[in-house]
């Protein structure tokens, strides 16, 4: 066979590792910790958080096999493809991205609340220059570089773990800590419901297979360990941290509620550095998710699948412009519903159970050929099976504990219109393959 | 059939008949190595300031990105009878490199090739 000599050189661990939870952490993150507490209360939102973060750890090894069998950057819609066929990607994947452009306005909107609280402006405003700032970069091809998304990601992590202890050592000092940590036990539907959304903290943790550039399997397999087990670490950090507020939180409120972490922490210079390495990891997210979803689109409009325009690279910045357009229009659209409503809760959610839908899927196709060993007895495949249908359980169970039928409906119709056009893109490209 | 060797040449004698296009990729210089995966078959390209200065033995230096197919799939492309981008998207074509060559490459094929 003629071989190669020496590959290409693949990312640092650590850029993988601040890749991958780089693009999990943002403020909708930290709402959604918020809303857990409401939802199920003092210690049991660390439980919710625990439970999601061990299925996820045992998601991140069939991720891994999948990445160690079928390489590919294009990442989880290359590899189901493989196992399930074109159609079956498409309807796995194309809803979790469509869903993380609109908890892109949940997310807009709150760094506009965290502009305004520093800046004299308002919020919408603050919503506007986020997305349009972060869109003119993406158009230009700037990229952040793998240092300073680790820099940021890091500098975030750092801040509100610090702000996490130094609220649970006063609420300690006070002998206030096993109170507040005290809550009702809930019911299993409710930590059932609690742990479906928490998946969604976690969303992005596998795309790190997008920057692995071929990695090798054994490093991305200890990354995506890594990155799973920082990020429960992370988050448990900080739910113990906002059990420990002296303030109660109301579910589906629309605030900035990192904010509620530095007031109550470390006052207004603690303030105004959370609301700047929060915006830093909301860039670092969007810029990722735009720079990532546009060539996605794009490469969909080549095949005829959206309109063609939407494929056209500019020579220059080597980016697709139009499809960058596409994706402000849409961010645009989703935060202006976010700010307009209210509604912050039904993006999160519906984004909740659309990614263990897409995780249901690859923990299908990693129990198929190709990812299949045959040595994997039928048991084990069995479990496997089951994981599958434990996680889309747990997303849908996400949706219908929403606290209102409002949200409940606008998740669902959210859903209901991500899986449509899916369906009809997978309709599409079935119809150019075989015609 | 022809050879991969045979395929990449006409591929790249189609690349040189866009001048315009090699002065945007004027600031590119790598070794791309082609490789299939069905037919054990590898070649290398050398590219310098974005034009194809050598075709070699895919062992005979470092490659900044490996491009990794079946053989029908790899032909096709290098035929400009198929966008990369669809092969790719769904598993069947994998490129293995820095974020940074794998756009340029992209940009090159797809502009080649639109759909």
């Amino acid at each position: 066979m003629s071989g190669v000599s020496g590959g290409p050189a693949a990312p640092p661990a650590w850029a993988l590792l601040g890749c991958s939870t780089g693009t999990a952490m943002a403020s909708v993150c930290i709402f959604g910790l918020f809303d857990l507490q409401a939802l199920v209360g003092g210690l049991w939102s660390v439980v919710a958080v625990v439970l999601a973060g061990l299925l996820c750890r045992l998601l991140a090894r069939r991720v891994a096999r999948l990445y160690e069998v079928c390489p590919s950057s294009a990442g989880l819609i290359a590899q189901i493809s493989r196992a399930l066929g074109r159609s079956a990607a498409l309807i796995a994947v194309i809803p979790y991205l469509l869903l993380t452009l609109c908890l892109v306005g949940a997310e807009s909107a709150l760094c506009g609340l965290v502009l305004a609280r520093v800046l004299p402006i308002p919020a919408a405003l603050g919503s506007l220059l986020f997305l349009c700032a972060t869109w003119a970069l993406c158009r230009r091809g700037v990229r952040l570089g793998q240092a300073a998304q680790a820099i940021c990601t890091g500098a975030l992590l750092v801040g509100l773990v610090g702000l996490a202890a130094i609220l649970v050592v006063d609420a300690a000092g006070r002998g206030a800590l096993a109170g507040l940590l005290a809550a009702p036990t809930p019911s299993l539907a409710a930590l059932a419901a609690a742990t479906g959304q928490a998946l969604f903290l976690f969303m992005g943790f596998e795309l790190v297979t997008f920057q692995a550039g071929g990695g090798a399997p054994e490093r991305v397999r200890s990354v995506l360990g890594l990155s799973v087990g920082l990020l429960t670490g992370f988050y448990v950090a900080v739910a113990l941290g906002i059990a420990c507020l002296p303030v109660a939180f109301e579910r589906g409120v629309l605030a900035a509620p990192q904010l509620l972490l530095a007031d109550h922490g470390g006052g207004r210079v603690a303030l105004v550095a959370i609301a700047a390495v929060s915006l830093l990891a909301s860039y670092t997210s969007f810029n990722g998710a735009l720079l990532a979803l546009s060539r996605l689109a794009a490469a969909l409009a080549g095949q005829g699948l959206l309109p063609r325009a939407l494929a056209r690279v500019e020579p220059r910045s080597q980016v697709p412009r139009r499809a960058l357009d596409a994706m402000l229009l849409w961010s645009l659209a989703a935060t202006a519903v976010v700010l307009g409503t209210g509604a912050v809760l039904p993006p999160i959610l519906a984004a909740a159970a659309a990614a263990a839908a897409m995780y249901a899927g690859a923990a299908v196709a990693r129990e198929r050929a190709p990812f299949r060993e045959a040595t994997r007895g039928p048991v084990r495949r069995a479990l496997g099976l089951g994981f599958a249908a434990c996680l889309a359980a747990l997303g849908l169970g996400a949706v219908i504990d929403a606290p209102s039928l409002r949200d409940r409906l606008a998740a669902a119709g959210m859903l209901a219109l991500a899986y449509g056009a899916a369906a009809q893109l997978a309709r599409r490209a079935a119809r150019r393959r075989h015609g | 059939m022809k050879t991969l060797y045979q395929a990449l040449e006409t591929f790249i004698a189609a690349y040189h008949a866009r001048p315009q296009l090699m002065a945007e990729l004027n600031d590119w210089s790598l070794r791309i190595v082609l490789r299939t995966e069905d037919l054990a078959e590898a070649v290398a390209v050398r590219i310098e300031h974005g034009r194809a200065v050598a075709l070699e033995r895919a062992d005979a230096g470092r490659a900044d990105i490996v491009v990794t197919a079946a053989a029908t799939v790899l032909h096709e492309v290098l035929a400009l009878r198929m966008s990369p981008n669809e092969p790719y998207l769904f598993g069947e074509l994998l490129v293995d490199g820095p974020e940074a060559h794998f756009i340029r490459l992209d940009y090159l094929v797809s502009t080649l090739c639109p759909g």
